[in-house]
Formats: structure tokens, C-alpha cells, sequence
């Protein structure tokens, strides 16, 4: 049977330091999963070396049929692997419109490009009215709207978001939550980065817990219903 | 034992070049050594800023330069005994780099490279605009030699001077590890490694930075003010982009960072730079053999091509 | 008195184009890569002996050599990219082991300059004949042509990289690599891109250049270091400062001559601009890096 994506024993690291020892994992079409564990555990390392930032040292990644480790970030971005990164770093000189219109850079983005903008400014209204400003000026909610935007731009057949709702207000949250959520109803399949369990439960069919590097745990939503058994999973066992 | 074990080959290293006159006669080998121990003395000064304290300084020639018209206007304009004045090149390259460190000391990354650098244009311009004084473009000739008592240096096929340049060099060597085994060279590869955590410790960067630079400048000047008084000549070429790459080649070559790699690396390349000149066809060709043997290096070896025969080396070498 | 004085400026406004064109060669390559590049006057120089060769020892015609310098000039600063600066990327000391490789590169492109062309001087004919008067001022047409080239192609660079897609990306990834290749951009073609188009700018002053001065293997080293003034001044961070900047130099370099004469010029400048340092440590327009 073929996953949409597959990550078979993926080790990977910064130089010397070893992050990501022996990862598995799967997605299949049209499902959405959810990474979660405690910081500095390798979660945003594993999805730089699914979008070929990081060359895994062991180990392979194929998506939709296709191994992929050793492709450059471009290529990866261009058969529909995109990453939104964590939104403090973009492009701080440059207006939100150019952001916008850069980012479907790719062949596969291009032909949509007039369309998609529309949409991504119908999905966040905040950047619709902030499109002359320069991103800097933005503030941290905003950020992780115009990281999700251009991801968004690039056509993405598989949407990686790395802590979406991180150090933000219970307003923001809950509005970038609701978009996420529209974003997942296309039907468009995640991978959700997040320290927010709450919000992983309700977007997503299944959970990683990872730890020093490792998935420790898989949880199925269909099979672990318990909301209280999954917390305290997270609670006991990552915080220790 | 230690200790002397860490001696061992740069004293024996000094030995040989303390007898090579008795066995090295003509001239022009003789001046080879001396121009090698020359740039052997810049290269390894200029290196206390570039390599031990991580300064970006691209203007290390001016202190050499500074000191070379010194001692040229000093014995030949106002008739200072030349011994005098090979010494006066020292403060006076000392003035001049703590000019510059006052600029550079707040600046950071590629400005200090930019103002270091366009401060030896400024001292450039300066001898050039003041034909009066320093000769401008055409430089100072027929300044006055070294004599003692009634010898003159100019005989005996430059034994003399051979013996000035090396005891210079011996007594630079030993100022610079003197400089880097006290506390304070301590604190400046504590900066080199890490500004943040320097600063934390309570080390003033800034005055750190003067520190080396003015340092680093006084044994150049006095090389610098031999020179002219070796040569009898003080020419601007010395501020240009020919003597300044040919002395980060020596750095680059023997190792940024280590004591002794820039003054084998400024020997060696003496010798290969005139073994190339004398090649029919390269005489330009060898600025260019040597251009890319720093590229090489920079990418082969970027700690210098001595640590590459670290493994085989005693400690003594390795010293840095 | 007011007849000097529009002369100087005049003259001041030669200068300032040359140095905008070369600082601004400069600015695109330290904003897309964190780079000096210490061998842009070398590529100028390089241009130079192409368009004379081409134009004059072959006898192809100015407007060919102009092309063909340009187009080499760029060729060389793409090998220089990819053997000199590439190697380097990530390196803690990047920025320091790149001014040093491309210092060499600077020195072998000079000597080879030398054993290929010889030390004899050589001149390009002009674009075009004949004398402009400005004000009064009397400059030769072809220094018109640079004086009025330079603005153009400024603002064709600034829109280049305010519109184009290909600009734009330039920029994204001067300023974050990684979001930059997150979104399908190829870093290392951005990087050849931004080299090649330095160096082409830097090839057509050279080859412009070659009808006003000299062409000899170290033609390239005077403007080289008044462009280092210029970016002193204006900081590199941003084409419109530094152009800016690149004018005020070459007039304030004019006046100078006319208050100081030849000889003390260069002296007051690089005093000048050390004075404005130590009160202002990025430069007078330049706000940050």
C-alpha cells in the first residue's frame, strides 16, 4: 500500500550533533497528523529535512510514490511538499504584497497566481489590509498568517505548519485555528507542529509524540478517543 | 621536560639561522633571509590582530609603512643616527595604529575591513601629496646606512644586517608570545571565540581592540624603519595591494592564530616568490602562483598549512 | 567665480556617476550574499582590455567591444561566484575568507591582465564625438552619455528588484535564505544571478571607462577604493543611499580639488571620512547593515 508520505528511519542532524535518531512515520491522502513533544526534541529539524534544509545523515522520505531525500528545497517545494515556517522570519524589508506575489515562484505555482492571491487575502483579512506595509512591522500573529500565506501561494499538495499558533493571544489563536481549519476542509492534508494538544486533537486524525529524536508514541484518534489519557500521556511522560 | 620540549625547534631553528652566514656567502641569498625576516616580522605581528583577536584589520602595511618613512625622513631630513632612527619607526607606528584603532574599534564586520583598509590609502595619499617631505610617487633614495663605531654594514656582503634583521625578528617573537601567554592575550581569544560571552566577563572589547592594534604596531614599524635604512630606499609601494596580499598569503599560509606558522610560511614563501622570479616568463606569473596557493590553502587547509603536519609536528610548533 | 564653480560640479557629477555605478555593483552583492567583493574594480578592468581587443585589435567596432567586455566581465565574475565565494557559504568566517579570495582573485586577474596585455597604455575611441556644454560647462559627449547612463541604470537596477520576479528573489534571499528556499526559490542560482549582474554592471563602466582613461591592469583599483568610501558613507544596505552617496562623494571630490588642489584631494577625503566615523559607525545615510 503506498502513503501519501513516508519517512522510513530518517536520522538526521546539525553537523557533529545528532537531533532526529530513526524517525518513521506516515501520512496517507486526505488525513491530517500532528506532531507534538517537548521543545528542542527535533520536531522543526524533522520538518527542515523533509523539506530538504537538512540532509538526513540515514534513511528515506518518499512523497506521493517519489523518494525525495537528497532534492534540493526548491524541487521538494515544486512537487507540492511546502513548509510554512515559523513566522518571525521572513522577509523583513519587503512588503506583504510582494511577499505575496513572490512566493508562487515555483512552475507548479505560477499558473495560479493571479487566483490564489484573492484567496489567501479572503482567508486573512488582516494581510489584505496591511499589504503595503513592510513585514517587519507586522506583529507575531501576523507573521505566522503571512507564513501560512505564502505556503499557501506555492500550491502545496501537502501543508507542513511549524508551531502556527506560537506565543499568541487567545484572540489570534483562535482565529488563525479557524483558518487552519478552513485550510484543512479544502482538503488539503497536514502536518501541525504544536505545543497545544487541544488544538491537535480537534484538526487531526493522528498524533506523533516525539522525544529526544524519536517517535515515542503514535495515537490514533479512532482508537484513543480519551482526551484525558492523551494529556496526561503528555504531561507524565513528556515533562519529565 | 615539558617546557623544554616546547622550545626545542624554534630554538633549533634559530641556531641553523644563526650559522647560515658561515655557510651561506653570497650576497644576494643573504638578502634574501633578510627580506625574509622582514615580512617573517609583519606577517607574525599582523597576525596578533588578524588571528589571535579576530580583528578584521586590512591595514597592518601602514604601520610598516609609517614606520619605514619615519626612520627614512628621521636619518636622511634631520641626520638622526640611523640606528636611532630604525627605532623611532616603533612609536610612530604605534601613533599611527592607535589613530586608526579609534574608528575601528566601534565598528563592526565589513567596515572595519573597509576603514582599515582605506586607512593605508590615507597614509598613501599623505606621502604621495607630500612630495616635499617623504619624495611622493618617486620615494626617498640614498638614505643613510647603518655603521658601528667605524664599521660600516654596507661590507662584509651584508653580514651585518643579516644579524640585525634576525635578532629582530628573535626579539619580536618573543614580545609576541609574551603578549599572547599573559592574561590579557588570554582574554583576547576570549573575545575571538565569543564577543558575548567577553563582554559578560567584563573584558572592554573596545579598548581591547586598541590594545592589540598599537601592539601589533610596534615591532612592524620597527621592521618598517629597517627596511629603509637596510635598503637605503622608502617607496610608497610598500601601502599597496602588492606587499598587502603577499603578507596575508604569509598569515593565511602558515596558519592564522598559530606563532610560528606566519614566520616559516614568510620564509618559505621569500624563497619560492624569488625561485619564480627567476623563471623566465614568470616574473609577473608568481603573484598569481601565489593568489591562488592562498586560495587553496583558505579552502584545503583553512587553519594554515602547518596544522597540517600537526600529527607529525611536537608539540613545540603547535604552540599557539 | 560661478563659471568655476558649475565646471567643478560638473565634473563632481562625472565622478559621482562612475562611483554610483560601481557602488552599486558593489550593494547587489552584499545585499543578495553578504559578500565584498574586492575584485569588482578588477572585472572592470578586464571589461576594458575585452572591448579594446574586440573593438580595436580585431577591429569589430566600439558598440561589439562594449558588449563583448560587458558580457565577459560578467562571465568571470559568475566563475568567481561559483570557485571563490560558493565554497565558503555557511562558513562562520565567510565574510573575512571572501574579502581575502577576492583579493586574490583581484591580484590574478591583474597580473594575468598584465602578461596577456602588456604594460603599454591603451585607449578606447569615444561613443561619441564631440563636446556637451552644461551651464557652461564644457565635458566631452561621451562623459555626457555616462553622466546621463548612470541614473538609467540605476533606476533600471532599483526596478529590477523592485518588480521582477527575479529581483525580488534577490532580495528575499539577501534577507533570509532559508524562508527563501521554502518558497521554491534556488538560493544558488540567486547567488550566480546577483554576481553576474555586478559584474556586468561593473563591466559596461569599465568598458565606458576605457574611452576617458587609460586602460591599464590596475585601472580598476582607484575607483575600487573610492567605491569603498562611497559604501563607508552610505552604508551597502540599500541602492538608493548608496547611490546618494556615490554623488555626494564625487562631488565633495571636486570641490576639493578646486579648494585643495590634486594632491591634498585624496587626503581630505579619507579624513573626511573617518571623521564622519567615529560620530557615525554606519555611515552617514546608512541607517543599519
Amino acid at each position: 500500500m503506498s502513503r501519501f508520505l513516508e519517512l522510513q528511519n530518517i536520522s538526521a542532524g546539525y553537523g557533529p550533533i545528532t537531533v532526529l535518531r530513526g524517525i518513521s512515520l506516515h501520512l496517507d491522502a486526505g488525513e491530517c497528523i500532528g506532531l507534538f513533544g517537548p521543545n528542542g526534541h527535533g520536531k522543526t529539524t524533522l520538518l527542515k529535512t523533509i523539506s530538504g534544509l537538512i540532509k538526513p545523515s540515514a534513511g528515506s522520505i518518499t512523497f506521493n510514490g517519489t523518494q525525495i531525500v537528497g532534492k534540493k528545497p526548491p524541487a521538494i517545494v515544486n512537487a507540492g511538499l511546502v513548509q510554512s515556517p515559523q513566522g518571525n522570519t521572513l522577509f523583513g524589508e519587503m512588503r506583504i504584497q510582494e511577499i505575496l506575489e513572490l512566493a508562487a515562484f515555483t512552475p507548479r505555482a505560477r499558473p495560479h497566481r493571479a487566483t490564489n492571491l484573492e484567496k489567501v487575502f479572503a482567508l486573512f483579512p488582516r494581510l489584505d489590509e496591511r499589504r503595503s506595509q513592510r513585514a517587519r512591522t507586522l506583529s507575531g500573529g501576523e507573521r505566522q498568517m503571512l507564513s501560512i500565506g505564502c505556503a499557501l501561494r506555492c500550491e502545496p499538495a501537502l501543508l507542513m505548519l511549524d508551531e502556527p499558533t506560537l506565543g499568541l493571544s487567545p484572540r489570534l489563536k483562535e482565529e488563525l485555528a479557524a483558518a487552519i481549519g478552513k485550510i484543512s476542509k479544502t482538503g488539503v492534508p497536514l502536518i501541525v507542529v504544536e505545543q497545544d494538544i487541544e488544538f491537535l486533537m480537534e484538526l487531526t486524525n493522528r498524533l506523533y509524540l516525539i522525544e529526544h529524536g524519536e517517535v515515542v508514541r503514535e495515537i490514533d484518534r479512532a482508537s484513543t478517543p480519551d482526551h484525558d489519557e492523551v494529556m496526561q500521556l503528555y504531561f507524565g511522560e513528556a515533562l519529565h | 621536560m615539558e617546557t623544554m620540549g616546547r622550545y626545542t625547534l624554534p630554538v633549533l631553528a634559530l641556531v641553523v639561522l644563526a650559522f647560515v652566514p658561515m655557510v651561506v656567502e653570497a650576497s644576494f641569498t643573504r638578502h634574501l633571509f633578510i627580506i625574509a625576516f622582514i615580512y617573517a616580522i609583519i606577517a607574525s605581528n599582523w597576525n596578533l590582530s588578524l588571528g589571535h583577536c579576530g580583528i578584521f584589520n586590512f591595514g597592518h602595511l601602514t604601520f610598516f609603512g609609517v614606520g619605514s618613512y619615519t626612520a627614512a625622513i628621521a636619518a636622511k631630513t634631520y641626520g638622526v643616527d640611523p640606528w636611532v632612527a630604525i627605532l623611532l619607526g616603533g612609536p610612530a607606528a604605534a601613533v599611527a595604529a592607535f589613530l586608526m584603532a579609534a574608528p575601528v574599534a566601534r565598528l563592526k564586520g565589513i567596515y572595519v575591513v573597509l576603514v582599515t583598509f582605506a586607512f593605508g590609502q590615507l597614509a598613501m595619499q599623505l606621502v604621495l601629496s607630500q612630495s616635499d617631505i617623504t619624495g611622493g610617487a618617486q620615494g626617498m633614495v640614498r638614505i643613510p646606512y647603518l655603521r658601528l663605531g667605524e664599521y660600516s654594514f654596507l661590507k662584509d656582503y651584508k653580514l651585518g644586517y643579516y644579524y640585525v634583521a634576525l635578532g629582530l625578528l628573535v626579539v619580536s617573537t618573543i614580545f609576541i608570545k609574551l603578549v599572547i601567554d599573559s592574561p590579557f592575550g588570554k582574554s583576547l581569544k576570549a573575545v575571538r571565540d565569543s564577543e558575548e560571552y567577553a563582554a559578560a566577563r567584563g573584558v572592554s572589547v573596545s579598548r581591547q581592540r586598541v590594545m592589540v592594534l598599537v601592539l601589533s604596531a610596534i615591532f612592524t614599524g620597527v621592521a618598517g624603519g629597517f627596511y629603509s635604512i637596510y635598503l637605503r630606499v622608502a617607496s610608497p609601494e610598500v601601502f599597496g595591494f602588492g606587499t598587502l596580499s603577499l603578507a596575508l598569503s604569509m598569515v593565511l599560509i602558515g596558519g592564522a592564530g598559530t606563532i610560528y606558522g606566519p614566520i616559516a610560511a614568510a620564509i618559505a614563501l621569500t624563497f619560492a616568490t624569488e625561485a619564480l622570479a627567476g623563471v623566465r616568463g614568470l616574473e609577473e606569473a608568481r603573484f598569481i602562483v601565489i593568489a591562488v596557493a592562498m586560495i587553496l590553502v583558505l579552502r584545503l587547509a583553512p587553519g594554515g598549512l602547518l596544522r597540517l603536519f600537526e600529527p607529525l609536528v611536537p608539540k613545540a610548533l603547535r604552540q599557539r | 567665480m560661478i563659471d568655476t564653480l558649475i565646471a567643478t560640479l560638473v565634473s563632481g557629477l562625472v565622478l559621482g556617476s562612475l562611483y554610483a555605478l560601481m557602488a552599486s555593483g558593489l550593494s547587489v552583492v552584499w545585499t543578495t550574499l553578504g559578500v565584498f567583493n574586492f575584485s569588482h574594480g578588477a572585472l572592470m578592468m578586464v571589461s576594458a582590455f575585452v572591448a579594446w581587443t574586440v573593438s580595436e585589435a580585431l577591429g569589430l567596432g566600439l558598440l561589439v567591444g562594449i558588449a563583448a567586455g560587458t558580457l565577459s566581465a560578467a562571465l568571470v565574475g559568475i566563475i568567481i561566484e561559483r570557485l571563490l565565494v560558493r565554497p565558503f557559504y555557511g562558513d562562520r568566517n565567510m565574510l573575512l575568507i571572501t574579502v581575502m579570495t577576492t583579493l586574490a582573485a583581484m591580484i590574478i586577474l591583474e597580473k594575468s591582465a598584465l602578461i596577456i596585455w602588456g604594460a603599454r597604455l591603451k585607449q578606447l575611441p569615444r561613443l561619441i564625438e564631440g563636446e556637451i556644454s552644461i551651464f557652461g560647462a564644457t565635458i566631452s559627449a561621451h562623459e555626457a552619455l555616462l553622466v546621463a547612463l548612470a541614473p538609467l541604470l540605476l533606476i533600471a537596477i532599483w526596478q529590477f528588484t523592485v518588480r521582477s520576479t527575479v529581483g525580488r528573489s534577490l532580495r528575499a534571499v539577501g534577507q533570509n535564505q532559508e524562508s527563501a528556499s521554502l518558497i521554491g526559490i534556488d538560493v544558488s542560482k540567486a547567488f550566480a544571478i546577483a554576481f553576474g549582474l555586478s559584474a556586468a554592471l561593473a563591466g559596461l563602466t569599465g568598458a565606458l571607462l576605457g574611452s576617458i582613461r587609460f586602460i591599464t591592469p590596475t585601472m580598476g583599483s582607484e575607483p575600487l577604493v573610492k567605491a569603498m568610501i562611497v559604501v563607508i558613507f552610505g552604508g551597502l544596505g540599500s541602492l538608493g543611499a548608496t547611490a546618494g552617496a556615490a554623488y555626494v562623494i564625487g562631488i565633495i571630490e571636486a570641490l576639493l580639488i578646486l579648494w585643495l588642489g590634486l594632491y591634498w584631494t585624496p587626503f581630505a577625503l579619507f579624513l573626511l571620512m573617518i571623521v564622519v566615523l567615529v560620530f557615525r559607525p554606519n555611515g552617514i545615510f546608512g541607517g543599519r547593515e
